[in-house]
């Protein structure tokens, strides 16, 4: 019988007679059973009425009793919108608005509501990866401190009523002569800049300055004067044979650095260790650039013009100059000479000369890098190092940054304030910009905004600058908006809404814009759309002379999430050796040395509100939720310091009061202290986080305003406590010393002893045996390797791991205490001397071993092993003895101490829009139970299905968990140890592969490649 | 038969004097017979508050969760686990002095059986509180037994801690069927003695229709015998298994084999010091000084005198192992034991239980009470101590240097360990004055004239 023909039949009497179907004359009760039922037919108060009515009105006083909030009904769709497939996620790319890097990303909707943001693959500059902060910008989108309202004063209003009175007063300012000043970040959108253009011709006498707390004005300057243009050259660090990079860290926060660390780290591949390059660090902090530096040396900032007056100096006199120079250049170099002033700053000898060795000897395939906290000469003397070496062919011009226009500094801020003051300036638009906090109190800008009649802040959530707001204007978070973005010369990227706004927002250029068309009612959701349509056309579309319509270029554009363009050409000039200046003389730098760095992930502050950025420790550190003055343990112990000691630091007329912290590898005398924190007017999460140390901007100094000379510090006697996820020992005490390298933890060797003995990182490891027969496994077996020589600790897989698992943030006292709930850490080794140390770092997440000792000692089961090679845990089952956690060696679990999600005071996640932003494949833990890495389990699960669905057998290949998808130097890869065509079964196999804590014959799953580093051999 | 054969019998009298059997009943029975005095209220007051701070402390960690305490991430077990296996440990001497000494046939033990069986239980009981309460979710600690289930699911029997549920438990059971079954001929006395009607109904019915026959002491003494029997290899087990918590995981420190004897001798020593302090109280205050004599107190210090020199041994054998096993990881947790930030923890415990007891060498000092109570308190803090080491100096620096942490332990959690001391002292309390502290039936067998001799007749 075929599958159509069958017949199903209930009862003989159904079968025989088959047309006896649920019809028209079909009754689900027999006759007479629900006769009478009908309750209006009833005469008079029946049994049944009274009965029917009482459950009714009963039902109906339940109904209106109970709590609707409460009740978090699933509803499915009645009709589903085209495309949303429940379960299934959405991808749409747009473009990262975190800084003016302008990354691509690939936004993960569920059902509508965006849940993680990874990199855009095609994007040609991230491809693919983005970093920390990016990865955890999606909690500002939910973030419940955001501004909901347009705020009148304090008090809440509508839109119409604030547009109205705003361009009624914009008007009549203007009309009076008085300027309009519109504060701005630079701005990378040529959108943005040409609808803040039409403003200007709008309102006659408005102005739009830019301000950014960190920027790249230096460099802009140096290369401006080097070679009369300043657009500033991308670095093709993977030709790059050797690196040295002056107080920059461009694989921590400068430029592109998930672009530098991923072309950084293809030169550090252990496949071709002939290719590997070199880096040298000369530095005042240790970044996370010089942590992973084959050579550091610590220098202070401003002795970096010495330095690199003294390294042309060495590279003209032997001779190996690629350009003509001088001999009046050639004479005032002469008087910087490498060898004293290497003394002077106890710069290492051998070191010095292998770098000067190795820059010559790769002429042309070597780059100094000067970070953009150097002045303007400095940079310009590193232009003509480069040159002199030949090392112009290593910039890539095709793909320079553009030139986002003029900043303001601090004369010319000065003299806004002035004018503030003056009454010159009649309104003051904040166009989503905070410089009350960013500008250093005694500028008094917050006193001067006061004389200013009107005043008008466009924010996400009330900051430090509008407290004297006439109104504040919410803004859109970037999912909720449009917009445009061209960093790089080569890429135009879009930005594209992937949820309507959660709140009564409207994105920042729509509001502008609505002023600028003078009527509130103008204003419509499309109003931004349509104008980036137009401008897109005319800038971008009109020049591509494409054959399709414009309609499919824009279509395809936002699919795509950016488009390539031609680079205009650059109109850069030979390089200008006059504008070099060359001091008369080394100069003599005693006293304190203030060094003013941007934060790994908070930026210049406005993600202060994120916990999940303020709770990743920081890379070099470990400290969560602070900044502080790190400060060399040997001037620490000079003026008897101690870990969070707070001083007294004082540059000029300003100070600031901030803990310490003994961080080995810091120059002498020198304090180096990252901005971004001590935001006062910031909802609860960010409040008071950290020292607010901006008042140390040096003012005065012209060429730079990170670098402060001759401060002094006086210890306060008071201390503070710093929290850290790792213990800070003394690197000098015997006891504990390079105890990560005797236990084999750490395995490295440099290129040299590796080519001796290949065999070098588990030659020591001994082939254990069991008594009890081993389980075969067949079929799929997942595992993980991380080559440590690619990776740079810059734990964008911690935040990736905490946006795609939810991972809870547990606050500074749950951290103080270590409960923090990182799955995925880095751990931070030291070996050498505490004030030279070397840096060893390493991703520590569970290991998934095969002989696992948490699974025995369970109790209750609740964590076993998979049949894939997983170990998993129960979280239903789990009661929480914590045995599995004391049990394992890597001590990767993480207990549930308290509900994590309503520990903070406020019921922090039982708000209505916070828990939005988990994962809806991963299960929220509550309190009490045990957590750890699943190895995305829930990305095995989604390739599981495909593999059914498709009839195929399943691919480890397929399955990239959140810390491989999201690592910028593709040091991490994952799959199928049984396939041996997998890339993993390859690593696992491989020379340099290991497990920690071997020994204990656990049997690991993740296998790290020992680091090799580039380092001579004879300094071993 | 010459007198030389028979001289064993003249030592037999274990209690002074010669008290006569119905003047035994009347010490014994006293303070069950009078009302509690003011000085009984008070101590009950401050062990009611005492427990009463614990209470309000464990409703805290109940309502908010484990993290009230000082547990973090490397150290999961802290302060509760110290108390529980403290707990079990005290509760080790009562089923040694009834049940091994019984069998070994030390009369001296018939005195202070009773109530060091009785400390057992209550011990026991505060010891149980620990692993129900650590737990991160505690009202699911029904799923450590194994119980049929629509799930299908089932406990783990490889692990340490499903084999503790199981010997605690068992230990209680025994334990307490032991010493009802020593309580019955004493309810029986009571019964006999009462005239409150309420009392002697109650006495009717828990001695079970005891008369004293012939055949019900000969049915009497074999039952007393197996259970003895049956407990003596429990006080071993208990603690062996309490140590497998610990010897069973692979952390350096914990991953002992030395650790079963180790522990049952700590156990044993921690016990008879509190047992010793606690009947140092009871004899004076309820003047049973000819019962409980200045002998027996002499021999328990001995006892403790011994034991403390065992766990001294294996405090130095651990050390030895350490660096005879050539491994690295567990000669560096070793040293930091003794040399690392816990080094203060470590010297407490080796002075309190290694140093100070060996000044039982004296007898002037075995016998002096003051002082042998001082040395007993001290054996107690050294045995809380070294439980505190071993548990949280492993685990706060173990394999991984990045995962070390200090561990503090927070006021909750004294607050719990007050409220347990509480707990224990108040059942202890109770007990003297609802049931016979020292055993009516047993101390009459070593009293004068109670075996059979030759020499007066």
């Amino acid at each position: 019988m075929s599958e159509e023909n069958k017949k199903y039949w209930k009862s003989l009497d159904g079968l025989n007679n088959s047309t006896d179907l649920p019809g028209k004359n079909h009754k689900e009760f027999p006759d007479s059973v629900t006769d009478g039922f009908n309750v209006e037919s009833i005469n008079g108060l029946s049994r049944r009425k009274f009965l029917g009515l009482l459950s009714v009105s009963t039902a109906i006083a339940a109904t209106a009793c109970s709590d609707y909030h409460d009740q978090k009904e699933i509803i499915p769709y009645t009709n589903r919108p085209e495309g949303v497939l429940p379960g299934k996620p959405n991808f749409y790319a747009s473009t990262c608005n975190g800084c003016q890097e302008a990354c691509g990303i690939l936004i993960k909707t569920r059902e509508g509501r965006p849940i993680k943001v990874d990199g855009n693959d095609e994007h040609p500059i991230n491809k693919g990866k983005i970093c920390a902060t990016g990865q955890s910008s999606i909690y500002n989108l939910y973030d419940p401190s955001r501004l909901q309202n347009p705020l009148k004063g304090t008090s809440k209003t509508n839109w119409a009523t604030a547009d109205s009175e705003i361009i009624a007063k914009l008007d009549s300012v203007s009309k009076s002569g008085k300027k309009i000043v519109v504060l701005t970040n630079s701005i990378n959108s040529p959108t943005e800049r040409k609808m803040l253009d039409e403003f200007k011709q709008r309102f006659a006498t408005a102005e739009v300055h830019a301000f950014d707390l960190f920027n790249n004005c230096n460099k802009k300057f140096g290369w401006f004067k080097s070679y009369g243009n300043a657009e500033i050259p991308s670095i093709k660090w993977d030709k790059a044979n050797v690196i040295l990079s002056l107080e920059g860290d461009f694989l921590g926060k400068e430029g592109n650095f998930i672009e530098n660390t991923r072309l950084f780290s293809s030169k550090r591949d252990f496949s071709n260790v002939k290719n590997f390059n070199r880096l040298y660090v000369v530095e005042a902090g240790l970044s996370l650039t010089g942590s992973n530096s084959d050579y550091r040396m610590r220098l202070k900032p401003e002795a970096q013009y010495d330095f690199v007056m003294a390294l042309l100096n060495e590279v003209i006199k032997k001779g190996a100059s690629n350009i003509v120079v001088d001999s009046s250049v050639k004479n005032k170099l002469s008087k910087f000479s490498l060898d004293k002033i290497a003394k002077s700053n106890d710069l290492d000898s051998i070191k010095v000369n292998y770098l000067v060795e190795d820059l010559i000897k790769n002429k042309g395939k070597s780059i100094v890098y000067a970070g953009d906290s150097l002045s303007g000469d400095v940079q310009i003397a590193v232009n003509l190092l480069n040159e002199v070496l030949g090392n112009t062919d290593l910039y890539n011009y095709e793909s320079a940054y553009v030139n986002t226009g003029k900043q303001l500094h601090f004369p010319q801020i000065e003299e806004l304030i002035k004018s503030y003051n003056n009454g010159e300036v009649g309104a003051v638009i904040h166009y989503d910009v905070n410089p009350s906090f960013h500008l250093p109190k005694s500028l008094k800008y917050n006193e001067a905004l006061k004389k200013v009649g009107f005043v008008i802040s466009l924010v996400d959530s009330p900051n430090e600058s509008t407290i004297n707001d006439n109104f504040t204007l919410p803004i859109n978070h970037n999912f909720e908006s449009w917009g445009d973005a061209h960093s790089r010369k080569n890429v135009y990227s879009l930005r594209q809404p992937v949820i309507a706004p959660l709140f009564n927002t409207r994105q920042k250029e729509a509001i502008l814009l609505t002023w600028i068309l003078g009527s509130p009612k103008v204003y419509n959701e499309s109003l931004y759309h349509d104008y980036l349509m137009e401008s897109c056309r005319e800038t971008i579309y009109s020049k591509k002379k494409l054959s399709v319509d414009f309609i499919s270029f824009w279509n395809s554009a936002l699919h795509d999430g950016f488009v390539n363009i031609e680079s205009d050409g650059n109109s850069r000039k030979p390089f200008n050796i006059s504008e070099i200046k060359i001091a008369d003389s080394p100069k003599e730098n005693s006293g304190f040395s203030i060094l003013l760095a941007k934060d790994y992930f908070i930026g210049d502050g406005r993600f202060a509100n994120n916990g999940w950025l303020q709770e990743i420790p920081h890379p070099i550190s470990k400290v969560a939720w602070d900044n502080y003055a790190a400060i060399a343990p040997s001037s620490a112990s000079e003026m008897n310091l101690k870990n969070g000691d707070i001083v007294n630091v004082t540059v000029g007329e300003n100070s600031v009061k901030i803990p310490v912290l003994l961080q080995p590898g810091v120059a002498q005398n020198t304090l180096v202290i990252e901005l971004g924190y001590g935001r006062t007017v910031i909802s609860d999460v960010g409040k008071e986080v950290g020292k607010n140390a901006n008042n140390l901007l040096n003012i005065k100094n012209l060429n730079s305003r990170w670098i402060c000379s001759n401060a002094s510090v006086e210890p306060t006697g008071e201390n503070y406590k710093l929290v850290s996820t790792q213990e800070h020992h003394s690197l000098d005490e015997e006891f504990v010393k390079d105890l990560h390298l005797k236990r084999g933890i750490i395995r490295e060797a440099n290129l040299d002893e590796y080519a001796k003995n290949p065999k070098f990182a588990n030659e020591e490891d001994i082939e254990l045996v069991s008594i009890t027969s081993e389980h075969g496994q067949v079929g799929t077996k997942w595992a993980m390797s991380i080559d440590m020589n690619k990776c740079t600790s810059c734990s964008v897989c911690v935040a990736s791991c905490n946006v795609e698992n939810n991972i809870p943030v547990v606050g500074k006292d749950q951290v103080a205490v270590g409960r923090e709930m990182h799955w995925m850490r880095i751990d931070r080794y030291y070996s050498g001397s505490s004030e030279d140390p070397i840096v060893s770092n390493q991703p520590m997440l569970c290991q998934h071993c095969d002989n696992a000792p948490c699974e025995n000692v369970c109790p209750v089961n609740a964590t076993n092993h998979s049949p894939d090679g997983l170990n998993q845990m129960v979280y239903n089952r789990c009661v929480g003895t914590r045995y599995c956690g004391n049990n394992c060696p890597y001590k990767v679990r993480r207990f549930n101490f308290f509900n994590f999600r309503d520990h903070f005071e406020d019921g922090f996640y039982l708000n209505e829009v916070s828990p939005l932003v988990h994962n809806p494949e991963v299960t929220v833990r509550s309190r009490g139970v045990m957590e750890k890495c699943t190895f995305c389990v829930q990305k095995i699960s989604e390739e599981r299905e495909d593999a059914i669905r498709e009839g195929r057998q399943i691919k480890g290949d397929n399955v990239v968990p959140a810390c491989q998808q999201s690592c910028p130097a593709d040091a991490i890869v994952f799959g199928d140890a049984n396939d041996p065509e997998s890339k993993i079964s390859q690593y696992r196999k491989h020379e340099l592969g290991y497990g920690v804590l071997q020994t204990l014959n656990v049997k690991p799953n993740v296998t790290y490649l020992a680091k090799l580093r580039n380092t001579h051999s004879e300094d071993i | 038969m010459s007198s030389d054969s028979l001289k064993y019998l003249e030592d037999i009298s274990v209690i002074e004097g010669r008290p006569s059997l119905r003047s035994i009943d009347d010490v014994i029975s006293k303070p069950l017979d009078t009302k509690p005095d003011k000085k009984y209220y008070i101590a009950l007051a401050i062990t009611l508050s005492m427990m009463g701070i614990g209470g309000i402390a464990l409703i805290f960690s109940l309502y908010y969760g484990t993290g009230m305490w000082g547990n973090n991430n490397p150290v999961g077990w802290g302060l509760p686990i110290v108390n529980f296996v403290f707990w079990v440990g005290i509760g080790h001497a009562g089923t040694l002095i009834s049940a091994i000494l019984f069998l070994l046939r030390q009369k001296w033990r018939n005195g202070i059986a009773r109530f060091a069986e009785g400390m057992t239980i209550f011990a026991v009981m505060t010891a149980g509180i620990f692993p129900a309460i650590h737990t991160g979710r505690p009202w699911l600690d029904g799923y450590l037994f194994p119980y049929p289930n629509q799930h299908g699911l089932w406990v783990n029997f490889n692990s340490p801690l499903l084999w503790d549920v199981f010997a605690v438990s068992t230990y209680f059971t025994v334990s307490f069927i032991f010493w009802y079954v020593g309580l019955i001929p004493d309810f029986a006395i009571l019964r006999d003695r009462t005239k409150n009607k309420i009392k002697k109904t109650i006495y009717s019915i828990t001695s079970l229709g005891w008369r004293g026959s012939n055949r019900h002491w000969q049915h009497y003494e074999m039952v007393y015998l197996v259970l003895a029997g049956f407990a003596t290899p429990l006080v071993l087990s208990v603690h062996t298994i309490v140590s497998f918590d610990f010897a069973v995981s692979i952390l350096p420190g914990w991953h002992t084999t030395i650790f079963p004897p180790y522990f049952v001798a700590g156990a044993v020593f921690s016990g008879f010091a509190m047992v010793q302090n606690v009947l140092i109280f009871i004899r004076k205050i309820f003047n049973f000084e000819h019962i409980i004599t200045l002998d027996t107190l002499e021999k328990m210090n001995k006892v403790i005198l011994l034991t403390g020199m065992l766990v001294g041994y294996a405090y130095g054998m651990e050390f030895f192992m350490a660096w005879y096993s050539g491994v690295q990881v567990e000669q560096f947790t070793f040293v930091n034991r003794a040399f690392g930030p816990y080094a203060w923890a470590y010297w407490i415990m080796v002075s309190c239980n290694v140093i100070f007891p060996q000044l039982f060498w004296f007898k002037k000092i075995r016998r002096t009470i003051p002082l042998m109570f001082v040395i007993g308190v001290f054996v107690n803090v050294g045995m809380w101590f070294e439980r505190f080491v071993i548990t949280v100096t492993s685990l706060s620096r173990d394999y991984l240097p990045s995962s070390w942490a200090y561990y503090t332990p927070t006021i909750t959690d004294f607050a719990i360990l007050i409220g347990s001391f509480g707990f224990f002292f108040t059942f202890l309390l109770l007990f003297t004055k609802t049931l016979p502290v020292v055993s009516m039936a047993e101390v009459k067998a070593v009293t004068y004239g109670a075996q059979p001799t030759h020499k007066d007749h």
